[in-house]
């Protein structure tokens, strides 16, 4: 089993939840957002010496739910701090970006870090479609042309033009190319049904966060692993990352308490205003088909309503002292066949300090049993 | 503007009477066909607002008759200058597709004087992998991403028959021509390259190639196209093309209003 340490960058000081979306920056005060973001680096970079294999972050906009308008700047400074675990940029939102200056700033990332980028190709959540003004009907025509752009600006030896549907460029050269051969390897989202058929023919490793049932979730590796197959690509447990809000503390009953009040302000503050920015997308665009939209707002509401004692049970998080942690990550592991859990210990306002508690635990206690898994 | 403002035509050169379809307004276009033969794709019909296409028929083709001395690309190439310069009137742009590329890069190489710019979709001739089928469906299939705009078929089974056999007779039945890879160094004019992004047909070996030969060339892909852009992605090709034929060099810098 292989593990990713994953960062959103949360924004932690709001007292109250927004009442809108976009959310009025009012409230960012730069001096704290300086001293976030030197926390939170040096808590990415410490995932290297506990023995994680990923290390990940992420692109939003316009809210308090991350910080990280474009990822790959993170990155750099990761690329810069650490030596050997891999960057995972999960990922630039292409069908928002122009596909070019994507292509161009992972191929900096791979070659700065040494050959270490992991490559997310990533639709984004429906609000971000706002944010950026593009069409959310568009945004399945755009991912499969930027991505196919991008790769080809990667592994062209030549110069050459593109004339696309959403995309035009006369001539592209880019400098420099990737270190990896043919191209860093690309993750794309799975995270339902439609969304895996298309990550799977594109022969990317999938990425799953917000599971609310085991029983969807294996559906939609399901789809993926056929739609692989039948595009040449025979999927390793490797090849399928599942995303945990995850907490781990000496006890279950701590582990529970800090979860819980993480979530809170989580769903309460983080999430509140965008829940009806998305609510509006779905609605007002084809983002998603019908069936999937609704789904996507009902495993929102379900995420939200649960106890954690029922998030545990659902096989929605992993939580509690390393031990059980262990056994959540096994049952999982049974059931979906994963070989690869991308864990968010930063949830809402957690503190850095448990955060880096959990991150040791996991180094001494957790990855010892479940690096076998 | 549609096919039907193209008319039919013929001329007798010096080794045969060649038929040729001409049609729109604007400078000349000498556009050489591919194996399928002449036609007018939509792509043509939109470039013919601003450009007059001439369409010779390979001898041979589409049930006319075949010319003694003409029986290989160079021999095809040398009837094309005669054409130019007899129907024509002397230098123009040159638009070519699959077998015609094959042609008009052996045109480009031996009479560099009568190559304005050149625009190559998806030439044969250099490539060791790709090819066509036997199968008709899966021939369809390999030929466009977009089955449903390709043209439909309406010539018998012995004219399509009796061109495959003639592509065989001037190709000598090679799919890399070494001669010509050597000489394209010697083409004088600016290329555009065309080939659609799911072309198995003329893999992108063959654009590899002429990138390296050819001195003024520059490549594009055709996203959602097979081996035949004009039909899948009209468009789009249109819109290239017309811009590098007008502008040239400067088809490389963005106009807001370019058409």
């Amino acid at each position: 089993m292989r593990f990713s340490f994953f960062h959103l960058m949360p924004w932690t000081e709001l007292e109250e939840a927004p009442p809108q979306w976009p959310v009025s920056n009012r409230h960012f005060d730069p001096e704290r957002g300086k001293q976030l973001y030197d926390a939170y680096l040096d808590t990415m970079v410490f995932a290297e010496a506990c023995g994680f294999d990923w290390v990940g972050c992420n692109e939003h906009h316009f809210s308090p739910y991350g910080l990280m308008a474009n990822c790959n700047l993170i990155g750099a400074v990761l690329a810069q701090r650490t030596r050997s675990i891999r960057l995972a940029m999960l990922g630039n939102l292409i069908p928002l970006l122009n596909p070019i200056r994507v292509a161009e700033e992972y191929a900096m990332l791979d070659v700065m870090s040494g050959g270490r980028l992991i490559a997310g190709m990533i639709r984004g959540v429906p609000h971000e479609y706002i944010a950026y003004n593009v069409d959310p009907d568009e945004s399945r025509g755009r991912l499969r042309e930027a991505a196919a752009l991008i790769v080809k600006a990667w592994t062209e030896p030549e110069p050459f033009g593109w004339e696309g549907e959403f995309y035009q460029f006369p001539s592209v050269s880019i400098w420099p190319k990737p270190l990896q051969k043919p191209h860093p390897p690309i993750l794309m989202s799975a995270s339902n049904e439609e969304s895996a058929e298309f990550a799977g023919r594109h022969r990317a490793m999938m990425g799953m966060t917000l599971i609310a049932d085991l029983g969807i979730a294996k559906r939609c590796i399901d789809v993926y692993r056929a739609a692989a197959r039948a595009h040449g690509l025979e999927p390793t447990p490797g090849h399928i990352l599942l995303g945990y809000n995850t907490c781990i503390a000496e006890s279950d009953a701590e582990a529970r308490a800090h979860l819980s009040e993480g979530l809170r302000y989580f769903h309460r503050v983080l999430m509140h205003s965008i829940r009806d920015a998305q609510r509006l997308v779905i609605q007002k665009s084809r983002f998603f088909e019908k069936e999937h939209g609704e789904r996507f707002v009902n495993r929102l509401v379900t995420l939200k309503e649960r106890s954690i004692d029922e998030m545990i049970e659902a096989g929605s998080v992993l939580c509690g002292s390393p031990e059980s942690v262990v056994k959540q990550m096994r049952r999982i592991r049974d059931e979906l066949g994963n070989g690869h859990f991308n864990i968010n210990m930063k949830i809402g306002n957690i503190s850095d300090a448990v955060v880096r508690r959990g991150m040791e635990l996991f180094r001494d206690r957790v990855l010892p049993q479940a690096r076998e898994l | 503007m549609t096919s039907a403002s193209f008319e039919q035509h013929h001329v007798d050169l010096d080794s045969g009477r060649v038929f040729y379809l001409k049609g729109g307004e604007g400078p000349p276009i000498l556009h050489l066909h591919p194996a399928g033969g002449p036609r007018v794709t939509p792509a043509m019909a939109a470039l013919a607002r601003r450009h007059s296409f001439y369409i010779p028929t390979t001898p041979g083709f589409n049930g006319t008759a075949t010319h003694p001395k003409v029986s290989s690309m160079a021999d095809l190439a040398d009837l094309a200058a005669r054409f130019a310069r007899t129907v024509i009137g002397g230098p123009c742009d040159v638009v070519a597709e699959s077998f015609g590329g094959w042609t008009a890069l052996w045109l480009a190489v031996r009479h560099p004087d009568l190559v304005g710019q050149l625009v190559l979709q998806a030439p044969a001739g250099l490539r060791t992998t790709g090819g066509l089928p036997a199968d008709p469906a899966e021939r369809l299939r390999k030929l466009y991403a977009v089955p449903e705009r390709a043209p439909k078929e309406t010539r018998s089974q012995e004219v399509l028959a009796e061109n495959r056999r003639l592509y065989g007779r001037y190709t000598g039945g090679i799919t890399l021509d070494e001669t010509l890879q050597q000489a394209l160094p010697r083409i004088a004019a600016r290329t555009l390259l065309v080939f659609g992004t799911l072309d198995e047909v003329c893999p992108i070996e063959t654009a590899r190639r002429l990138m390296a030969g050819i001195p003024q060339s520059h490549l594009t892909y055709i996203d959602g196209a097979a081996h035949v852009p004009e039909y899948d992605q009209p468009e789009r090709v249109a819109r290239l093309v017309g811009a590098f034929l007008e502008r040239g060099e400067g088809f490389l810098v963005r106009r807001a209003d370019a058409a």
